[in-house]
């Protein structure tokens, strides 16, 4: 935990650890420390202070934790598991949705066992949140068992840029997670160069029984061009579509690309709402493109 | 050996100090049977000292603390002809979990799911729900469970406001980015909150239209703000935010050709219905004429409207406007 506790999570922690340690007496301090998701010095500094606790200044709870191992006596009050918070609840309702959308159909017992359960704990909040994978996870099941086995896999790869779906097999490398997306990097056996896959392009994945070399991932250096772009209707749907975070009400931006076909698609679907000023490569293949499509309907 | 408090007296810190006094007042108002009046909890709780004004208003933000935590402390009176001496209480009953067993499946489930948040927004609450669980004594079965990975990634820090919110029934505002770019305040009783298509959204009746709106987390031009007393409202019995962001059915069908080996997405939406050497024709599902010419120029001269006529007819508008702004 990088943030620093207020005095009422300290004190939440602190009311939480008495039932934890009494139905776990013996704990290591290591283990009770990961379970609160603390360092152990936090962990010694609740426990310090819990030590001070108790019903009168003549009947405090006992505590042992200079062992390394932690038990404790004489907390029957406090010995109670506080009930869940709403936002706990919520929290939990979430996490299961989202596994339980995600199991494959054959666990039919699992989704009938998730279902009870946020009924169980929803107490009439279930119906009040919604999730959905953010990563096609059964790709991501694979690509983890890749990394744990060193494998290769083979994959079948859509570029929306390129409309084009193609059949490759990679080395993966590392996972990255940015601005909402999961990406893969790994080594490409056909172009025998470092690519980035994002996972919920891929289409079909196997696992192949090939091992794979480990191979550090590079920072390769990225070829980006400049575009100058006006946008003159329907604002924000086209600065949501180039990705530009916070739009404000000018017209003219500039931003960078590592890819043109992907800039040339965005700017043509946007229907004449975006014109392009540069580059001008990009420019002329819009307007050649463009009166291509326009001369098929005759 | 067990240590006794006043060995250590002089060594505890005293940022310890407000953490302790919420304990001791959790203990000491959970013990009693009997209402106890602050000048009981005054002299018998640890930590309360100084000025009697002063300890009033520490009594009163510690009450407040210890009901954001979800604590419930009751208020009553000792005798109905004597109303100005009133007493504090907790009750166990209330204080304690009333989930008594978890199978160990459950249980297993339930780690899972907090699994699900690590990095993110709810790390550390859903991790708290999870330690309360596992002092029920219950042993996990992990092992049954197949390798699941599923993550949740919320962009905004103030998530947990919203669901703040929606837990307390408090109203939220907030400023709103409208299509056109303009800059929309709204207040709004949020019902629910959920994810789709790699947004969130928070749903919930906007006051001022007293309509439900939905509306997209990342298109929030500042703060969530809780605005006004929890319980101000409450959530229609028949609110469903799986319902809410259900994709409306494509009424609409266009007839499409598409080349060969060309326009994948299309092909994976749509119904082929001939198959030639060059173009390959394709019923085209569609919700709005907007969205279909989106689709259709993304795939540049490699796709084309047959029918509807209108949408023929516009896409023919939109790329003659781009052959002329681009010329």
């Amino acid at each position: 935990m990088a943030k620093k506790s207020t005095p009422a999570e300290k004190a939440a922690r602190m009311l939480d650890l008495v039932p934890y340690i009494s139905s776990h007496q013996g704990i290591s301090r290591k283990d009770l420390a990961a379970d609160f998701g603390i360092t152990e010095a936090e962990l010694l500094s609740d426990l310090n202070a819990l030590w001070m606790c108790g019903d009168n200044r003549f009947d405090l709870i006992e505590l042992e934790f200079e062992s390394g191992y932690v038990s404790i006596r004489n907390a029957e009050t406090l010995n109670l598991v506080r009930s869940l918070s709403t936002q706990e609840i919520i929290s939990i309702l979430l996490g299961l949705d989202l596994i339980k959308k995600d199991l494959p159909e054959e666990r039919d017992d699992l989704i009938q066992a998730i279902s009870s359960l946020q009924t169980k704990l929803g107490k009439g909040l279930e119906h009040t949140i919604e999730a959905e994978p953010a990563v096609y996870s059964q790709v991501a099941i694979q690509v983890q068992e890749a990394f744990a086995q060193s494998r290769k896999l083979r994959i079948d790869y859509y570029t929306a840029s390129e409309d084009r779906v193609s059949t490759r097999v990679i080395t993966p490398l590392e996972i990255l997670h940015k601005e909402g997306n999961d990406f893969l990097i790994a080594f490409c056996e056909a172009s025998q160069s470092q690519r980035t896959f994002r996972i919920d392009r891929i289409r079909e994945i196997e696992l192949l029984q090939e091992r794979s070399e480990k191979i550090a991932p590079k920072i390769l250096p990225s070829a980006t061009i400049n575009t100058r772009i006006s946008i003159l209707r329907d604002f924000r749907k086209c600065y949501e579509s180039l990705g530009v975070d916070t739009p404000n009400s000018d017209s003219e931006v500039s931003i960078e690309t590592f890819s043109p076909q992907w800039i040339l698609r965005t700017v043509i679907s946007a229907g004449g709402a975006m014109t392009i000023a540069e580059p001008v490569e990009v420019r002329s293949e819009i307007a050649s493109r463009t009166k291509a499509a326009l001369e098929l309907y005759g | 050996m067990y240590f006794r408090a006043v060995d250590v007296q002089q060594k505890v810190p005293t940022v310890s100090r407000k953490s302790e006094r919420l304990v001791n007042l959790t203990i000491a108002l959970l013990a009693t049977k009997k209402w106890i009046p602050k000048s009981r909890i005054f002299s018998a709780v640890d930590g309360y000292e100084g000025e009697p004004d002063a300890m009033e208003r520490m009594f009163e933000r510690d009450k407040d603390e210890l009901r954001k935590m979800g604590i419930v402390i009751e208020v009553g009176t000792f005798d109905p002809l004597f109303e100005d001496e009133v007493g504090y209480r907790i009750r166990p009953d209330s204080y304690r979990c009333d989930i008594q067993s978890l199978t160990a499946i459950e249980l297993a489930l339930i780690s899972q799911a907090t699994q699900v948040w690590k990095g993110a927004v709810l790390d550390t609450t859903a991790l708290s729900a999870l330690v309360k669980l596992k002092s029920l004594g219950i042993d996990s079965d992990v092992d049954s469970l197949p390798g699941l990975a599923p993550r949740i990634s919320i962009p905004r820090d103030d998530f947990a406001t919203v669901i703040d919110a929606i837990s307390n029934f408090t109203t939220i505002s907030f400023t709103y980015i409208a299509s056109d770019l303009g800059r929309q305040s709204r207040v709004i009783e949020p019902y629910g909150a959920g994810t789709k298509g790699g947004h969130w959204y928070v749903a919930g009746r906007d006051i001022e239209k007293d309509e439900l709106r939905l509306f997209r987390l990342d298109r929030l031009d500042s703060k969530i703000e809780l605005q006004g007393k929890p319980n101000s409202y409450v959530i229609p019995s028949d609110f469903s935010m799986a319902d809410v962001l259900k994709s409306p059915e494509k009424k609409l069908s266009a007839t499409l050709k598409i080349r060969r080996d060309k326009a994948h997405k299309l092909r994976a939406i749509g119904n082929v219905i001939e198959d030639g050497d060059e173009w390959t024709t394709l019923e085209y599902p569609y919700l709005r004429e907007s969205e279909l010419l989106e689709d259709v120029l993304w795939h540049l001269d490699d796709a084309i409207i047959i029918e509807p006529q209108s949408a023929r007819e516009s896409i023919q508008k939109s790329l003659s406007e781009i052959v002329k702004s681009h010329g």
